[in-house]
């Protein structure tokens, strides 16, 4: 259950190949909790959890996806309206860091964002943990691609040993929070047609109820 | 009885004609399922418009009843007026009568008014919390998108249903009716109802030869018709038995077996005499030509069409001959003669010939004409003249060769002989020829079963023609001369009922492949039958015979069953016919057939597909199964070939699906209905399920490749071009595409309930998965329609009250239509599977959720503004019904967030996950479920408390300057502090009446929080102001005057903040002198909970008595050291507190006691107070213990200690039997001086009182 407060929402899709880690991930960030034989995500889990960033508490409402091929029709409809979209693959795992290009694609096609490149996509390389022999992508990899696919939020994170797991979300909230501040200068005018997009700044206040001072 | 079958024909003829043009049409129409569908979508506009005029005509009696009632009353009251007037009595108890009445009048009226408006309303209510209907003109934001898929479908698909349920009892009946017939087999004895021509219906459909006959089966009728004739006539002269009735004499016998055989006059005459001549032989040589082997070639061809004609020497001019075998050298007859002999015949001799029959126009030719010839007359004039042209010798025929047998070579008990064929001048030898021969005094069996089936059929083929019986409808019974030469024949040859049965068996199957007749016949004669052949009493000729028939009957019935589907015979009649034809396969069945014959030759059956390589290992079942197959196939290209797609346009594509799976379904329920029950019982054949193995098989190939295409193909919407209709609905097809869905969904139930056991093997089973991505596709889109409509709902709402009984307006029940459809949409999917199904759950709540958010964001944008009003003098807010229904709306919406998801399948589905995943999964799953709930509510319920928040604060500032107004004008003007009241009572009253209880209470919370935070403010900005106590105490008191106005006074109890204010007031309310006295009293109450001092401690006394109060210091101990040499000086004064108002008592204090820590003071002082003095209840005595400094100057507090005078007993005793009261000593600390007190004291800074306090409090604290 929310807290009663009203925070800022964001809604936040974890995309990326089966296996990779993603529910792990958010349990990790959720209820810091690893579960080492956990069984495939069927279609879509979600759940809430806040974070506080500069003293503004944020409530993240993250969509857990199912990587496998079979789950595409469960869970594109599921994209749209997110304003994070958090791209996984890991790190012992070439080919889904490979896939990593056809998630965003996947993501930008179903989601249906105007600004590409505009959006706030973090790309995560878990399992941080694994031996560097089996390591198959280097940290080096990933920050090339993200380079060249104009992505400025990359990080490496193991569910397993907890690192980097809350500084993931963070990271992704923070990027999500100057790419609003920009589009807010550049557009503070708000439509006031059927807003599918949900303008975050019109329809999300922040302030509390009920406290003295 | 001739007469009565003529006009029977007669009678059959007129209804041709009439029915002729029905008939005409394609045997295939489209099917009912088509004209139901139409029927359909007109029936219940009809049954609306009904129901309208029934309620039109209902409202008309009911007013008429008003009228009545009114009249009634009216009648009534002028009735007593009048009275009252003639008696003349104008007392006020008349006039109160009438009063009385006219009341009762009014009211009678009224309240049947009343109930009238108030019923419907209700009725109309309730109908929208089961149906909703939604606004037109939010329907027309996307053209009824939701109710295309939600109520409408489901109203279609349940018409539909219903339509199905009249088929079926349609069905039940016509199987009802066949069901009697049953019993009364044998009295059936109807005229055939329609007559059409079979060529017609075999056109449309039948392309193979099932026509093409075996050639030879036709020559063996060519027999020697004028033997036969002259047998007949002999046996009418010859009658045995008195069967011979007085109606049918002799002369109509002989006048029918002529019109019967065709025989001229003259011939007649002939025959007639050589049979009035005729004597009953003594002995018979029984002869049974049976095979020729190696016959010598006649024909260019190389073969011969060989026959053979037997004599006896004797009597050389009576010959008779067999049939014709067409291009063959090795003939096999099987014929039977029985020829008389002499008295004298031991010398007489046995000629046999085999003669190659070789005419001017061969029987091969006349043969190819078979085919040409149509029609019953045509086929019967060519067999004759075959007989003919073989009989009389009116040939070119050649002789092949010939054997003599003497008739002394043969043994009385009979021999079976080939013998070997001579020809003059030939030494060669021409053939052998294999016979058997016998004795016997009577005819030959087998001769008389032969003489029987020619005769059988002679008369049968005369019968039909006269008659003109339809095809399919003769079953068995003869005229009356017909039946009577046929009994003779069968008394004066002795043949037992079973021989009879199978002649009539073979020719009855002979003639029934060129005219049908009545299969009730067949199913029959096998009753008779089949028992004698299992046991084995049918001699072996017989039983090959019975095959052979059976081998021409079969093709007709399979094509019965092929042809279930024709349109053009009466159900009743189609019933009657695959039920016989079910009965003959079954007896067929079970008589095992022989293996030495071909039943199924490939010729006859084409369609037989499950043939292993060229064997011939057909049986009845497997041949049914294909049969049944090859009908369905049949059926289906039919449909597809009726049902051409106009376009390929993907709404042409789907429309076409959705017909033929209607149209397959109806075939199928109809199988069921129909024919399952009587193939499982007759045959145990499963009809349907065999049907719907083929059927689903087709059904998925046909629609999956392109259902899977179309889905994949769906346009994504495009979001950006909202404003213009120009946008092409990406679902144009989507109503279709699910009406194909739960075409195909009904189609797959059906199976399964068919043959659950085989369910899971149909490739239809998993039909679903085609539609995947148009589910996803559409679910998408619905939120977009879904936003599109709530924002139409919300600009059209007026925000008043749907009805009477509830709080909420149209928007609300807009927007849970919307929803009420995608649920009905859901549910009528019934989607299979469970993982899918859990994924569009969890969507379709996270889209629900979004629009209920979205809702509620737009419900508050249109109450913005609401409500406010401006004057000259001030701007205003009132709070408006708008607002509060705002609310109400948002939070209707939001309660039914709840059990919607609970109506979507929630709990079964996340079972299902349960059963076969495992419990985490499950658990995990509705953990998530429960989330995008949970989220959705709270997300809505802030939204509401937000709403809240705008009403409040827009509150705020009336309320503030009221506040202030009712502060300065408190004494002076009573009217602003009744308008304040009126300000709240109305606008809490207001929300009181409109809003529930939670919401309610939320506001009320709102509204003292903010209140608080108002009032803080304006008590600070007063304070700056240096506004007199007084000020705040108005304040206060408006305050307290507007909480008690509240409902609930509980509710501010619980608000910490107002009651911090309401202190705050109170301070800032008090005069200076009390204002002091508050700061001692906390000292007091402070220094009361010290249990350690470093200060010290004093021993005192104190008591009351009337109004002298005397207080003894005792002594002081572990006084804090103040001085450089470790010790103290000190005294005690004392106080009297509060100050101003012991103005008129000293403060008196002890003696010094010098450098001692531990003094004895021991004094004693007593007050005189005055009445009002000892009255005040929260006085105090304040010790203040200090150090005295050399010069008197500069004494130092060493602390301080306070006694409460309702700590001091009023008592007579002497003091110094009091206890003592020791007091830990205390300096006035920090905690005090930031207390809310100190700070108004330090604000009154033109306070000299609160000025010289605050100074000395300074000291106090021993800085």
């Amino acid at each position: 259950m929310r807290s009663n407060s009203k925070n800022t929402l964001l809604k936040v899709v974890i995309l990326g190949d089966g296996g990779v880690g993603k529910s792990c991930l958010m349990n990790r960030f959720v209820s810091n909790q690893f579960d080492e034989h956990s069984f495939h995500t069927i279609g879509v889990e979600f759940l809430n959890k806040d974070i506080e960033l500069d003293g503004e508490t944020y409530t993240l409402q993250i969509w857990d996806t199912a990587g496998q091929e079979r789950f595409k029709t469960l869970r594109t409809p599921f994209y749209r309206g997110s304003d994070i979209c958090m791209l996984t693959y890991a790190v012992d795992d070439k080919s889904s860091f490979k896939n990593i290009e056809m998630w965003r694609n996947e993501f930008l096609n179903y989601a249906d964002v105007k600004e590409n490149g505009q959006f706030p996509f973090i790309v995560v390389g878990n399992k941080s943990d694994v031996p560097v022999e089996e390591r198959e992508v280097s940290q080096l990899e990933l920050e090339t691609w993200c380079n060249e696919n104009s992505i400025t939020s990359c990080i490496e994170t193991s569910a397993k040993s907890a690192s980097n797991v809350q500084e993931a979300f963070k990271m992704a909230v923070q990027y999500w929070l100057r790419l609003e501040s920009r589009a807010d200068k550049i557009d503070p005018g708000v439509n006031d047609t059927v807003d599918l997009k949900k303008k975050h700044s019109d329809n999300r206040s922040s302030c509390c109820t009920g406290s003295s001072e | 009885m001739h007469q009565e079958m003529f006009c029977l024909a007669r009678g059959i003829e007129a209804i041709r004609l009439m029915e002729g043009d029905n008939q005409r049409e394609t045997s295939f129409e489209r099917s009912d399922v088509l004209r139901r569908r139409v029927r359909s979508n007109q029936r219940p506009k009809l049954k609306r418009v009904r129901s309208a005029r029934k309620g039109f005509e209902k409202f008309q009696i009911f007013e008429d009843d008003v009228n009545s009632i009114k009249n009634k009353y009216l009648k009534e009251y002028w009735k007593y007026v009048n009275r009252m007037k003639m008696m003349k009595i104008k007392t006020k108890t008349a006039k109160k009568n009438v009063d009385y009445l006219q009341m009762k009048t009014r009211n009678d009226v009224k309240s049947e008014n009343a109930d009238d408006k108030t019923v419907p309303w209700m009725l109309r209510w309730k109908y929208r919390r089961i149906h909703p209907v939604c606004d037109i003109r939010i329907q027309q934001v996307d053209g009824g998108f939701f109710e295309r898929f939600g109520s409408l479908f489901k109203e279609q698909a349940e018409l539909v249903e219903a339509q199905e349920q009249i088929e079926k009892k349609k069905v039940a009946e016509a199987a009802a009716e066949v069901a009697p017939e049953k019993i009364d087999d044998e009295n059936f004895d109807e005229p055939a109802p329609t007559v059409e021509s079979d060529e017609v219906s075999v056109s449309s459909t039948d392309t193979e030869a099932e026509v093409e006959k075996d050639p030879t089966q036709l020559i063996h009728t060519a027999w020697n018709i004028d033997e036969l004739y002259s047998e007949v006539l002999y046996e009418i002269l010859h009658n045995v038995g008195c069967d011979l009735s007085f109606e049918i004499g002799q002369t109509s016998l002989f006048s029918y077996a002529q019109d019967a055989f065709k025989i001229s006059n003259d011939k007649h005459k002939h025959l007639m005499e050589v049979a009035e001549k005729k004597e009953a032989p003594d002995l018979m040589i029984n002869v049974e030509v049976i095979e020729a082997k190696e016959l010598h070639p006649k024909d260019s061809n190389g073969l011969s069409d060989p026959f053979v004609t037997l004599y006896l020497a004797s009597n050389a001019s009576r010959k008779y001959n067999s049939s014709v075998k067409p291009m063959t050298l090795n003939p096999t007859w099987e014929e039977h003669f029985a020829l008389p002999i002499q008295e004298n015949a031991t010398d007489d001799t046995l000629c046999l010939e085999v003669w190659d029959f070789d005419p001017a126009e061969s029987v091969k030719e006349k043969l190819g004409k078979v085919f040409d010839v149509k029609g019953l007359k045509g086929m019967r004039k060519l067999v004759k003249e075959i007989a003919v042209t073989a009989t009389t010798g009116q040939h070119e025929n050649e002789l092949i060769g010939r054997a003599n047998i003497p008739l002394n070579t043969i043994p009385a008990s009979g021999m079976t002989m080939w013998y070997s064929l001579d020809k003059k001048n030939k030494i060669t030898r021409q053939g052998v020829l294999k016979v058997r021969i016998s004795f016997s005094s009577e005819k030959n069996n087998q001769v008389a079963e032969q003489e029987y089936r020619h005769l059988l059929r002679i008369i049968l083929l005369h019968e039909l023609e006269m008659s003109k019986v339809a095809p399919n409808w003769w079953f068995g019974t003869f005229s009356p001369q017909g039946a009577q030469l046929l009994t003779q024949h069968i008394a004066q040859s002795g043949l037992t009922p079973v021989e009879v049965a199978v002649c009539q068996y073979c020719v009855f199957a002979f003639i029934h492949q060129n005219h049908a007749l009545s299969l009730t016949l067949f199913s029959n004669l096998l009753d008779r039958l089949s028992k004698p052949i299992q046991m084995g009493v049918v001699c072996d000729e017989d039983v090959k015979l019975f095959w052979d028939a059976t081998k021409k009957l079969l093709p007709s019935c399979f094509g019965v069953i092929r042809k279930i589907r024709r349109k053009n015979i009466n159900e009743k009649t189609k019933m009657k016919q695959v039920t016989d034809v079910l009965k003959i396969l079954n007896h067929i069945h079970t008589l095992d057939p022989p293996t030495n014959i071909d039943l199924f030759p490939r010729a006859a059956y084409p369609w037989i597909t499950n043939r292993i390589d060229d064997e011939s290992n057909c049986n009845v079942p497997s041949a049914l199964n294909d049969a049944v197959t090859k009908g369905a196939v049949d059926w289906l290209n039919h449909i597809l070939e009726n049902n051409k797609r106009p376009d390929e346009s993907d709404f042409a594509r789907l429309q076409n699906f959705i017909q033929i799976i209607h149209l397959i379904r109806s075939d199928l329920q109809k199988a069921i209905e129909f024919y399952d029950k009587l193939f499982q019982e007759t045959v145990n054949f499963q009809y349907a399920k065999a049907l719907y193995v083929f059927y689903q098989e087709k059904v998925t190939s046909l629609c999956e490749p392109e259902v899977r295409d179309i889905c994949r193909n769906l346009k994504k919407i495009q979001y950006e071009s909202t404003d213009g209709e120009n946008a092409e609905d990406p679902l144009c097809d989507g109503t279709s595409l699910f009406e194909l869905y739960l075409a195909v969904q009904k189609f797959a139930t059906l199976g399964a309930g068919l043959c659950p056991a085989d369910c899971d093997n149909f490739q239809i089973r998993n039909f679903h998965e085609w539609f995947h991505g148009g589910v996803a596709q559409w679910l998408d889109i619905a939120v977009y329609k879904a936003l599109q409509r709530i924002e139409k709902a919300v600009e059209l709402d007026r925000l008043t009250h749907v009805d009477n009984t509830v709080k909420y307006s149209s928007s609300a029940v807009d927007t849970l239509t919307i929803f009420y459809q995608v649920k009905v949409f859901w549910q009528q999917l019934n989607w299979p599977d469970v993982e899918s199904c859990y994924s569009f759950i969890a969507k379709i709540i996270d889209d629900i959720c979004r629009c209920s958010v979205f809702y509620a964001d737009k419900m508050a944008a249109k109450v913005e503004g609401l409500g406010d009003s401006q004057n000259v003098y001030e701007k205003k807010f009132e709070i408006t019904n708008e607002w509060c229904l705002a609310i109400n709306n948002i939070d209707y919406v939001r309660e039914t967030l709840e059990p919607f998801t609970n109506d979507l399948g929630m709990t079964e589905v996340i079972q299902k996950i349960c059963d076969m995943k495992s419990p985490v999964d499950a658990q995990r799953c509705q953990q998530t479920l429960e989330n995008v709930i949970a989220n959705a509510i709270d997300t809505v319920r802030n939204k509401i408390i937000e709403l809240l928040e705008v009403v409040v604060s827009k509150m705020v500032p009336s309320m503030r300057r009221l506040l202030v107004e009712g502060a300065e004008l408190c004494e002076q003007d009573c009217n602003s502090i009744d308008r304040l009241m009126m300000y709240v009572d109305n606008n809490l009253g207001t929300l009181h009446r409109e809003l529930n209880e939670e919401n309610f209470s939320r506001t009320l919370s709102i509204v003292w929080d903010t209140l608080a935070l108002t009032l803080k403010e304006i008590i600070q900005t007063n304070v700056d102001k240096r506004r007199p106590p007084s000020f705040f105490a108005n304040l206060r008191k408006t305050l307290n005057l507007m909480m008690g106005s509240f409902k609930n006074p509980n509710e501010y109890d619980s608000c910490d903040v107002l009651s911090k204010t309401e202190q705050l007031l109170r301070i800032h309310g008090m005069e200076t002198g009390d204002l002091i006295h508050e700061v001692h009293k906390n000292m007091q109450k402070k220094f009361k909970e010290t249990t350690e001092s470093p200060y010290g401690e004093i021993s005192v006394r104190a008591k009351f008595q009337d109004t002298s109060l005397t207080v003894e210091v005792m002594n002081a101990s572990n006084l804090m050291a103040m001085d450089w040499n470790g010790s103290c000086d000190s005294f005690v004064r004392i106080h009297l507190l509060p100050d101003h108002k012991f103005l008129s008592i000293e403060k008196p204090k002890t003696k010094t006691h010098n450098k001692n820590q531990f003094p004895l003071y021991d004094e004693q002082f007593t007050f005189t107070l005055t009445c009002d003095q000892r009255q005040i209840e929260d006085g105090l005595i304040m010790f203040s213990v200090k150090d005295k400094d050399l010069l008197g100057y500069n004494n130092r507090y060493i602390g301080e200690a306070f006694l409460a005078f309702s700590e001091i007993e009023d008592t007579m005793q002497y003091i110094g039997c009091l206890p003592q009261t020791h007091l830990l000593l205390d300096r006035a600390s920090n905690s005090i001086l930031a207390s809310e007190e100190m700070r108004a004291l330090e604000q009154r800074q033109g306070d000299k009182l609160a000025k010289e306090f605050l100074k000395k409090f300074k000291q106090r604290m021993g800085s």
